[in-house]
């Protein structure tokens, strides 16, 4: 397994794909937490539930990017060819799933740290420059980095084992980010969607983690006890389809 | 005529079968309504390099996915040194396969490519350099695949099969796009591999190239096997072609 998870970080290394990944999610941060820090009207960040919905972008972010990195190095291997070579090294292809989470958790973390820490500092420096009253302490703070990191290693598991299920590359990541992005919102819409169940999605439980919502998710620990539930369970799915499917 | 290759087939199969490098064995995959491999057995000689041969849509493909463990079998069995892949501990170190010419990451280097087949296999990384010396892509190793010639991707295939210095290569179409030189460089490898007591099944349906490199052949059509045997029997030590006999073998003559 050693030389699985070794051989998974090097491809990781050695191509561009991780590069452009950290950028975009670093841009995007930046954009996301200065947009709602200066663009929103002062008097809907008052109070510390809204602040901590600016700051916790870094999560969402992060999460998004991990699950994309931790799907495309699965779906990516299908679509150039290089899944072959792979699994004649390491026919027992169970293994290969299992250093692509490992390798994905490591990697994914470090996105999830970079996310949530400059997003927390970002934000709070940003709301403070409106000479709004941040609200959040040292405690919030570093919940939302924690988590934020914990949230997208976990989110990079997901994506292994979603990339395995699906395959192809286009809808897995199509399917990730449109999850993420617009699904899980319209489930947890209070009118119309599943209510209080939307507190249990995938997405919902990340946000839980970094602590984003005392009042509406979960709370930390429970958020990251189900989200280690869900990545088990896409990477345990992931694995056994691997395992079961003929390799074109 | 058909007798006489089937009972050199079975002379071939039973002899080596205890040690044989490659035993097919009542092989069959179907893909729903379609039979792609139909009760196909066959065993390899060591140190021979056997041509795989058939028309395109035969089966071949479709067996040497099956050998190297990379699809189920619906019946029977395909055994590389009297054990499935996928149950050898290190099959890298034994056997080099190649499926497909293309098998790489366009932005990745072709020695980085090597490096993390390397490490997955468990392979010393000093062989990395070694393999990429053998089919003569040190120069251009440290490039990305995009820029690489498809003679030089199929050399970089082959020096991924070569990593665990085996003894078995599984290649499919090795010279599908290579230029005559290309092609020249492949028979000699081949040629050499042989030499060095390796065993090689190598696919094929270029007939003219595959007459002056393999030493046995396997002919298969429709999925079945319809000739087998050392290939200098078969052709009557050169009364007729390989060319003549597999277009006989497989009805393709007016």
């Amino acid at each position: 397994m050693k030389g699985q998870l070794r051989a998974e970080l090097l491809k990781q290394r050695t191509t561009r794909t991780i590069l452009g990944l950290f950028a975009a999610m670093l841009g995007l941060v930046l954009l996301a937490v200065l947009l709602h820090s200066f663009g929103l009207p002062a008097d809907a960040l008052g109070d510390a539930s809204r602040q901590l919905m600016v700051l916790g972008r870094g999560e969402f972010l992060g999460a998004l990017f991990a699950a994309l990195l931790g799907a495309l190095s699965v779906t990516s291997e299908i679509r150039h060819g290089t899944i072959r070579p792979t699994f004649l090294a390491t026919p027992q292809r169970a293994r290969v799933v299992a250093a692509k989470v490992s390798m994905g958790v490591l990697i994914g973390a470090g996105f999830g740290l970079v996310a949530g820490a400059v997003a927390t500092i970002v934000g709070a420096a940003a709301l403070q420059e409106r000479g709004i009253d941040v609200q959040l302490d040292a405690g919030d703070y570093a919940l939302l980095v924690a988590g934020a990191t914990g949230a997208a290693a976990l989110w990079a598991a997901i994506g292994v084992g979603i990339g395995a299920l699906v395959r192809h590359q286009v809808p897995t990541m199509i399917g990730l980010c449109a999850w993420l992005l617009f699904v899980e919102g319209l489930l947890a819409d209070s009118t119309g969607g599943l209510g209080d169940v939307a507190r249990f999605l995938p997405g919902s439980a990340a946000a839980a983690i970094s602590g984003q919502g005392p009042d509406t998710l979960l709370a930390p620990a429970l958020g990251l006890v189900l989200l280690v539930a869900y990545a088990a369970t896409a990477a345990v799915a992931g694995a056994i389809a691997t395992n079961r499917r003929d390799v074109e | 005529m058909t007798r006489h290759i089937e009972d050199d087939a079975l002379a071939i199969g039973s002899a080596s079968d205890a040690t044989a490098a490659i035993t097919v064995r009542s092989l069959t995959k179907r893909f729903g309504e379609v039979v792609a491999v139909d009760d196909l057995t066959f065993s390899l000689r060591k140190g021979a390099v056997t041509g795989f041969l058939g028309p395109n849509g035969a089966g071949k493909t479709t067996t040497l996915r099956l050998l190297l463990g990379l699809a189920e079998p619906t019946v029977g069995e395909a055994l590389v040194f009297g054990r499935r892949y996928r149950d050898l501990e290190r099959p890298a170190s034994r056997i080099g396969a190649v499926l497909e010419s293309n098998d790489f990451h366009p932005g990745r280097s072709g020695r980085d490519h090597l490096r993390a087949l390397a490490l997955a296999a468990d392979i010393p990384p000093g062989r990395v350099d070694e393999a990429l010396e053998l089919v003569e892509l040190a120069s251009a190793a440290r490039r990305r695949v995009r820029t690489y010639s498809l003679g030089m991707r199929q050399r970089l295939g082959l020096a991924a099969a070569l990593l665990g210095d085996p003894e078995l290569l599984v290649l499919d179409e090795p010279a599908n796009g290579l230029d005559p030189a290309g092609v020249h460089w492949l028979r000699r490898f081949l040629r050499r591999f042989a030499e060095q007591g390796g065993t090689a099944l190598v696919s094929s349906h270029m007939l003219a190239e595959a007459a002056l490199t393999v030493d046995d052949v396997v002919i298969i059509d429709r999925g079945r096997r319809i000739a087998s045997g050392r290939l200098d029997e078969l052709t009557e030590r050169g009364r007729t072609t390989l060319e003549e006999l597999f277009l006989a073998l497989t009805g393709a003559t007016p």
